[in-house]
């Protein structure tokens, strides 16, 4: 804001008056539409949001600006949600009031209804912090708004290209976004991705990075979304002493030299204790921790160095940050485990390759007795192109489709997905098409052998909507209730 | 036996959209004719032939590194042309669809050489275009349909003499405005569509199988396949593209 509008701004004069009035109906609008469509058994994250932002353009400014501590974002492809539930939980254990758009809604409106939520009918916003992930796109527009204390980036892949055009355009979002954060503040990256490293930008923020040091079997998956080939600074050949999955690891260029940067915060060790949790040593700049960490998969081990870096910017001791990701829980939607009977189902949100191939990954840890349903919509929050698909390897999965009971496929494109598994090696015959998502879930449930696992991979509104089917079967409880 | 050599272009750069699809699509239904395949994947500097491909194939890439092979594919300029007139097939997704022409203006407005084997030129739009697409392809009597994905921001427009791979139903095309989608030259095909293109349109991928043999003059008859679920697909996406939901969500130009 410039000087006079500043002194404007606090002259309590007119306009003032008339923002106050507008903050005020905004809150209430949002709030009522919320209660509104929850009765219609709907999350709410959308509508409210995007009304309230028609009303008052300035709301999630105001309503932050009266937090103690500032805000976060969480931004990048992958591992939004998991970070930020893991921030928030670290920031909770060590005292603090959060409000955070659990439910994954990211853009604008989805920050906006989520700091509706948490603020009183008169406006006001108890708390001290506010962790928001944020969508790529939304980033540099959402800075320029909230102004946040800090920024994490996670990754970037090729993620719902029909919205960005390509990766160039993610990174230069980002870039903006950076730009745009107050030089006091400090960020938090990913030494491991050469794309996220390599974005310039004029901030002279805090820079913490975070990477893996450890020893991980080869990754014999096809990395279609290793987009990142060729070196970000001079275009040449990158190489990698260390792949750990896609395109992040340990990586320089032989002609101009651009290298991972020596990480700050370091996961340095992992062993599997009895209990058959993982036990990680982490490095940090003055001391090593060792703490047990209950979710799965690689991915999170970076959504957990994420978290670990930016507790320790902002100051939380060691023995708060450990306490607190030893209870970490899946998030809504990311590994979620429900069970039914003798029967567990394990829900898994698919949006590009690299997340879905590590689902995969999971997946074929697992003994027999698999039944799967794949759930595909192509509504914009989903991503309009489906071709993204082609690039998952399904093969994988049809290399063991003897230890499978049930191959289902729902959702606006399930006939996509049913080609998608001929073309994998599936026999025609072994694939069920049910495009129906609710019915589509009664199904697999029946066609998963007792004692079996049903694994639910679905796109973002398919998710949501078998979300409120379970619910509905009394499986979960929406986020909301959490 | 019959056999096909299939070479695919510079897949470490030009793999966006799902190309993995198109080859995968190539190979599948190629096994399930009984013809083998074999395929050769080059690289930007790797020694090469053409005269021992039947057909290549190149996907689409992003702007650095479509620059990157560019400069490649312009040193096997003469031996590409001289495939080209013998026959071989090619099948070119939207960026080096785009290279085939003589030139691409990019968003910066710098021009970009292309390799002009294909009398078509590219200039950047100032929007992108997306959504999914249906076009009539008159490469069968009747004409059949095909079904895809674009996703671009290059409008391309063809020369007076050239054929377009077909004229598009719902979508925008080469260039938004003309109704055409994609270009015919020879055995050359190159278009925009992606999605992927080939596991949703069969007919498209046993026309490219079919040209790749009669190119060596193997006589072979493909067999007569079960696509039944191809076909859904293909319908579904044609329900798909006219209906309000998707008319909503597409940009316009």
């Amino acid at each position: 804001m410039r000087k006079e509008q500043l002194q404007k701004f606090h002259t309590g004069g007119f306009n003032d008056r008339l923002f106050v009035t507008k903050l005020l109906g905004a809150v209430w609008a949002g709030k009522t539409l919320m209660i509104l469509t929850r009765i219609l058994g709907r999350g709410g994250t959308t509508l409210p949001g995007r009304i309230a932002l028609t009303i008052a353009p300035r709301l999630s400014s105001s309503l932050i600006g009266q937090l103690a501590e500032g805000s976060l974002i969480v931004t990048g492809t992958n591992g939004k949600t998991t970070t930020t539930a893991l921030i928030t939980g670290i920031l909770k254990e060590a005292g603090f009031r959060c409000v955070h758009n659990q439910s994954g809604s990211n853009m604008a409106w989805g920050v906006a209804s989520a700091l509706i939520e948490a603020s009183s009918w008169t406006a006001k916003l108890p708390g001290n912090y506010a962790v928001m992930e944020v969508d790529e796109g939304a980033f540099p527009g959402v800075t320029q708004s909230i102004q946040p204390r800090g920024i994490v980036l996670t990754n970037v892949f090729r993620d719902q290209l029909d919205r960005y055009g390509e990766i160039d355009n993610i990174r230069n979002s980002l870039k903006r976004g950076l730009e745009a954060q107050p030089t006091s503040g400090f960020q938090v990256i990913n030494a491991d991705d050469p794309s996220l490293v390599s974005i310039e930008n004029n901030s002279c923020t805090t820079r913490w990075t975070y990477g893996l040091d450890l020893d991980l079997p080869t990754d014999t998956f096809q990395n279609t979304g290793r987009d990142i080939k060729t070196c970000p600074r001079c275009q040449k050949k990158l190489n990698y002493d260390k792949i750990y999955f896609a395109h992040l690891g340990h990586y320089h260029c032989p002609s101009c030299n651009y290298r991972r940067p020596e990480p700050d915060i370091k996961l340095t060790g992992r062993r599997i204790n009895s209990a058959g949790t993982a036990v990680l040593q982490i490095s940090l700049p003055n001391e090593k921790i060792e703490l047990a960490f209950p979710l799965l998969g690689t991915y999170n081990l970076y959504n957990l160095l994420a978290a670990v870096t930016c507790a320790q910017a902002l100051s939380i001791p060691v023995r708060v940050i450990s306490q607190a990701l030893e209870k970490a829980v899946p998030s809504f939607g990311r590994m979620e485990t429900f069970k039914l009977n003798n029967k567990t189902i394990i829900m898994a949100l698919i949006k590009n390759p690299v997340g879905a191939n590590e689902v995969l990954r999971t997946i074929l840890t697992q003994k027999d007795n698999i039944a799967i349903l794949m759930a595909i919509n192509d509504k914009i929050a989903d991503g309009t192109d489906v071709s993204w698909l082609w690039d998952v390897d399904f093969e994988q999965l049809s290399a063991v489709k003897d230890k499978l009971s049930a191959v289902l496929v729902s959702g606006l494109r399930a006939w996509d997905m049913a080609v998608r598994f001929k073309y994998a090696g599936f026999n025609p015959d072994q694939i069920q098409i049910e495009e129906e998502t609710n019915l589509a879930i009664n199904k697999a449930i029946e066609k998963t052998p007792p004692g079996g696992l049903l694994f639910i991979l679905p796109t973002y509104t398919a998710m949501l909507e078998i979300h409120r089917t379970l619910n509905k079967m009394g499986l979960g409880k929406p986020y909301w209730e959490d | 036996m019959a056999l096909i050599n299939i070479y695919h272009l510079y897949p470490g750069h030009l793999n966006l959209y799902g190309d993995r699809g198109n080859m995968l699509a190539l190979c599948r239904r190629a096994g399930w004719h009984g013809i083998d395949i074999a395929v050769i994947p080059v690289e930007p500097g790797d020694k090469i032939c053409f005269s021992s491909c039947d057909l290549l194939f190149m996907g689409g890439g992003q702007d650095s590194d479509q620059q990157l092979v560019a400069e490649d594919l312009k040193s096997r300029r003469d031996e590409m042309r001289k495939a080209i007139d013998a026959g071989m097939t090619i099948f070119a997704v939207c960026g080096s669809y785009q290279l085939l022409g003589h030139y691409y203006v990019t968003s910066q407005g710098k021009q970009i050489d292309g390799l002009g084997i294909v009398d078509l030129y590219t200039e950047t739009g100032q929007k992108r275009l997306i959504g999914n697409a249906v076009v009539n392809c008159s490469l069968w009597k009747p004409p059949r349909t095909l079904v895809g994905f674009e996703n671009h921001a290059g409008k391309t427009y063809l020369g007076s003499s050239l054929k377009p791979l077909g004229e598009v139903i719902t979508g925008y095309g080469n260039n938004g405005t003309d109704k055409t989608e994609g270009a015919v030259y020879k055995n050359v095909i190159g278009t925009y569509l992606h999605g992927s293109l080939l596991p949703k349109n069969p007919w498209l991928t046993d026309y490219l199988l079919q040209k790749a043999l009669s190119y060596r003059n193997q006589k072979y008859q493909l067999l007569s396949l079960d696509d039944t679920l191809e076909k859904q697909a293909h319908r579904a996406t044609i329900r798909l593209a006219s209906s309000r939901r998707h008319k909503l969500q597409s940009t316009r130009a």
